[in-house]
């Protein structure tokens, strides 16, 4: 994984990775060394590693190409204006279903001739049906984690007691 | 004047430095003590921010000829403890107003 880590590191622009490049793996390590044995942790862990070392290459190059316009806008990394990851899965989802119909229906218009008949379908075209009920259930459950993740979840986390006295108490109410 | 919010990463790195200068996996770990075990920062997400506040001078590094290269030690400047300050009372105002609101409603 160390290995997987270092290449991962060379996305990074060169600026970056000669200044950062060994505190990072060296920051790396020590963490993966002291990780609890279980595999949800190891998981975990490595997910948020590279996740953090893909977005944080993007960002990198971003601001080498555009410069640090904003030095630290709230909609960036800030949990409660980001979309969650569903929503963005769902979006993408509908825009490759919306550029795909508007294909299909192209091809209809500019070619009526070539539409095939019912009789003519080829065999494999009978399981296109069951595929299309399962991407409409997926698209359906994905809807409503996205609106779970967006509302309820949210909603769950609103204090209700009386709010402490002490405005300055760290908690979930600050940043969070 | 600088009057922009600071993102949560970004509080929490500069509130780890607050107390003392630290190098980064002794960040990482604060960090993940400062806020209960909520956030976890990836290295990519804690470099990416000790950059962009070493750019603009929040923070520096501790200069010791002894340190090797991959444990460097980072310290916050006066801008960053003057900036820090002016989120944290930002921070306080907000949550006066949130408390009022908050038991307005439920009165």
């Amino acid at each position: 994984m160390l290995a997987v880590y270092c290449w991962l590191l060379c996305l990074y622009p060169g600026s970056c990775r000669h200044e950062f490049g060994e505190e990072m793996t060296s920051v790396f390590r020590e963490a993966r060394s002291k990780l609890p044995p279980t595999l949800a942790a190891k998981i975990s862990f490595y997910r948020s590693e590279f996740c953090g070392l893909l977005s944080g290459a993007l960002r990198a190059h971003f601001d080498r190409l555009f410069g640090p316009g904003i030095p630290f806008p709230r909609f960036y990394m800030q949990p409660q204006f980001r979309f969650p990851r569903a929503t963005v899965f769902l979006m993408l989802v509908i825009l490759a279903g919306v550029v795909l119909t508007i294909e299909k229906a192209r091809t209809i218009v500019n070619g009526p001739h070539q539409v095939t008949s019912a009789w003519t379908l080829p065999p494999w075209f009978i399981f296109l049906f069951p595929a299309l009920a399962c991407a409409a259930v997926a698209a359906v459950w994905g809807l409503l984690f996205a609106l779970r993740r967006t509302g309820m979840h949210r909603l769950d986390g609103i204090q209700t007691s009386p709010v402490n006295s002490n405005p300055t108490l760290p908690g979930k109410t600050g940043l969070s | 004047m600088e009057t922009f919010a600071l993102t949560e990463p970004v509080l929490l790195v500069l509130l780890s430095l607050a107390e003392q200068p630290r190098h980064g996996y002794a960040i990482l770990k604060d960090v993940e003590s400062i806020s209960g075990g909520r956030v976890l920062l990836s290295t990519g997400t804690l470099y990416g921010a000790l950059q962009r506040l070493l750019d603009n001078g929040w923070i520096e590094r501790v200069e010791e000829s002894e340190t090797p290269r991959d444990r460097r030690t980072y310290k916050l400047t006066s801008r960053g403890r003057r900036n820090l300050q002016m989120e944290i009372e930002r921070m306080r105002h907000l949550t006066k107003v949130a408390a009022l609101r908050t038991a307005r409603k439920e009165a």
